[in-house]
């Protein structure tokens, strides 16, 4: 068993499966795919694809800080979404949400995500 | 080219890379593995079982080369699941929920439109790699 912390705050959607939403190891917290889900309802968040991707940055940005990061100290993102027209909007609202020192990013498209979620985006950030 | 302090390893306990990869590396005190679909380690050949025998014969791929690495499933911190065909969310989680106890690692799942296979002989329906600690 390692000494890993394992962190799932009530301030991000619960799990809906086997997993945690971030594990801290060697100075890394690692967060699992976040996608536009209410925290306290659970549901996705009206307004479409801009609406989802700033819920679900709002929620990695919960779970960081839960477990003693922040959005300022994410070292890489990763992104998935469904629609390439969605694009523009997904560059536009991560310059809004992430500021220098910017992470490194990869970001692609897929054929498709958790219960029809239009994007997700998971991080590995540096702890304290 | 061999760089001081990492290791590659390749696994008899994983189906046998068909292209340029290990099974794993050893960086430090982490060890990366290289995404297993759900392949007989024997033979190479894809299990029966559709979905949920793919993703268990995988875990078990999974499984042998972190040990062969000198670490295992309960050590794992990280899991990313590609999926191909029917989103069958719940098939997923039935096998890793049996496979994979607390502390449950951190988990991104994404649909793909393919996934490697022998052309015209077999459709690959979930493939899952690993980020996972030594200690």
């Amino acid at each position: 068993m390692p000494d890993d912390q394992v962190f799932t705050t009530k301030e991000a959607p619960i799990p809906r499966g086997p997993y945690v939403h971030a594990r801290k190891h060697g100075g890394l917290v690692w967060v699992t795919g976040q996608i536009g889900r209410d925290p306290e309802s659970g549901d996705f968040v009206r307004g479409g694809f801009e609406a989802e991707f700033n819920q679900a940055i709002d929620n990695l940005e919960a779970i960081l800080e839960a477990a003693g990061s922040s959005l300022d100290r994410v070292v890489r993102t990763q992104i998935e979404f469904v629609n390439e027209s969605d694009l523009d909007a997904m560059n536009r609202i991560y310059g809004e949400r992430f500021r220098d020192p910017l992470p490194a990013r990869t970001s692609f498209g897929v054929a498709f995500l958790w219960k029809g979620a239009k994007v997700q985006i998971d991080c590995v950030a540096a702890a304290d | 080219m061999s760089v001081p302090g990492r290791r590659s390893v390749v696994s008899r306990r994983g189906p046998q890379p068909t292209a340029t990869y290990p099974h794993a590396t050893v960086e430090g005190d982490l060890v990366w593995v290289t995404a297993q679909a759900g392949r007989d380690p024997g033979d190479g050949e894809l299990v029966a079982g559709g979905l949920g025998g793919q993703l268990d014969r995988a875990i078990s791929n999974l499984a042998g080369i972190l040990e062969d690495c000198g670490s295992s499933l309960d050590r794992v911190i990280r899991t990313q699941i590609m999926l191909v065909g029917e989103p069958d969310f719940d098939a997923i989680d039935a096998v890793y929920g049996r496979r994979f106890g607390d502390p449950l690692p951190v988990r991104t799942i994404w649909g793909v439109n393919f996934l490697a296979a022998e052309p015209g002989h077999e459709v690959v329906r979930v493939q899952l790699d690993c980020v996972a600690s030594l200690r």
